[in-house]
């Protein structure tokens, strides 16, 4: 029956006692209708346990405190010693916390690992990102760059082309050779015709021989293309400034109007007389002074 | 019925002995200081629940061993099958508690690796 001894007072269990006590039940004609605090706690203990973590995290420690609950109920319903049921119920109860808190234990390590999921999860994300702005911006460099090289690469072959465009003049002009003195320089190609070739002295009316040579200069200007020529008549410094200008130009005039009869557009040539203000040669030497008698043809390439 | 299961050396303890002269619980007896060590090593002193219940284990397995002084070995028996269990709950409480403590640890870093990143 309920309350004998704790314990301490540890009273000895054997047979008599059982059947004193099971006696004492038949007499009294109920069975033993109260569970002793113990297992009503154990009972408490193991539903409660199982309506939480333990049922799906602690399985293994939840069917232990199950078992264990099963035999205090049964020792309990049949009518084993009381301290017998205490002692079992008390077990029962300690495993049934047991497995509660096995349960809540493997609960929160889930959310630990989660937590350490998400960080890692969220690191490669902003890694990703960065990574991906990075590439971009590196991309634009890159493009710039390419620009740049283009452009660069564009001048260049526009240079080229000029200088091809030239060269190819010059050289049709240089063909010219016999009949004229060809020379590349920076305001264009310069085709230089001696004043005795083209006329006589004094005169600024072309030599027969002279318009077969501008013929062909004028062919070869034709063939080259050209953007626009300036005819510019040049006198030695004998007889005064004023005179030399105006002899200059006249001479320069004269070979314009030929290279127009020849097929050159008017408005692409035009004539500029000197005088004796650019000399070529030293003035005190009869060579020096034919040389400055000239007129040169300057041809700027389209 | 239980006496049936009581080890060779006590089985004629009805017949022959008072029945409070069972074997010694040695087993139990190891056991129980057993979960008791393991207890205190996973830190069960230091948690709250835990030391209640680990000091609980304790005074049981002190009373038992008196009790076993008394030749009351049957009485020492349940008495070291509780602190036996207890002494487990100890341990898992203290477990718990330390699963815890890491798993807050956890979520702080996270919310400080969050924070930290969206300042950027």
């Amino acid at each position: 029956m309920r309350g004998i001894g704790k314990h301490m007072k540890q009273v000895t269990r054997n047979k008599q006692v059982k059947l004193a006590a099971l006696g004492a039940l038949l007499l009294a004609g109920c069975g033993q209708a109260v569970a002793p605090k113990e297992l009503l706690s154990a009972r408490d203990a193991y539903a409660n346990a199982e309506g939480g973590p333990a049922r799906n995290l602690a399985p293994v420690q939840l069917e232990e405190a199950k078992q264990s609950l099963a035999e205090a109920n049964r020792a309990f319903s049949d009518g084993e010693d009381d301290q017998l049921i205490r002692d079992l119920a008390y077990i029962a109860e300690q495993k049934a916390q047991i497995a509660q808190s096995r349960g809540k234990r493997q609960e929160l390590q889930r959310a630990k690992d989660g937590a350490g999921e998400q960080g890692e999860k969220l690191r490669e994300e902003v890694l990703d990102a960065r990574k991906k702005a990075l590439k971009k911006t590196q991309a634009q460099l890159d493009e710039e760059q390419r620009a740049k090289a283009q452009a660069t690469e564009q001048l260049e072959k526009e240079r080229q082309e000029r200088l091809a465009i030239e060269k190819k003049l010059s050289a049709a002009l240089k063909s010219l050779n016999e009949v004229a003195q060809v020379k590349e320089e920076k305001r264009g190609v310069v085709i230089t015709l001696s004043g005795s070739v083209l006329f006589a002295t004094g005169k600024h009316t072309l030599l027969a021989i002279a318009k077969e040579r501008l013929n062909e200069v004028a062919k070869a200007i034709k063939d080259q293309g050209f953007k626009a020529v300036v005819v510019e008549g040049h006198t030695d410094s004998r007889g005064s400034d004023t005179a030399n200008q105006a002899l200059s130009l006249q001479r320069a005039e004269e070979v314009r109007n030929h290279l127009i009869s020849q097929g050159i557009p008017a408005d692409k040539i035009r004539a500029v007389g000197r005088g004796e203000e650019v000399p070529v040669a030293d003035n005190n030497t009869a060579e020096g002074r034919a040389n400055n008698r000239r007129v040169e043809l300057i041809v700027t390439p389209e | 019925m239980r006496f049936t299961t009581l080890p060779i050396i006590g089985a004629g303890c009805s017949l022959l002995f008072a029945c409070g002269g069972a074997a010694i619980p040695n087993e139990q007896l190891t056991t129980a200081k057993a979960s008791v060590a393991a207890a205190e090593v996973a830190g069960a002193p230091q948690e709250p629940a835990a030391a209640l219940k680990l000091k609980h284990a304790r005074d049981q397995i002190e009373q038992a061993e008196k009790l076993i002084a008394e030749e009351e070995n049957e009485a020492a028996l349940w008495l070291l099958k509780r602190a036996a269990v207890d002494a487990e709950l100890a341990l898992a409480l203290a477990e718990e508690a330390e699963t815890a403590r890491e798993a807050m640890a956890a979520r702080e870093a996270l919310e400080k690796l969050k924070k930290e990143l969206t300042e950027e």
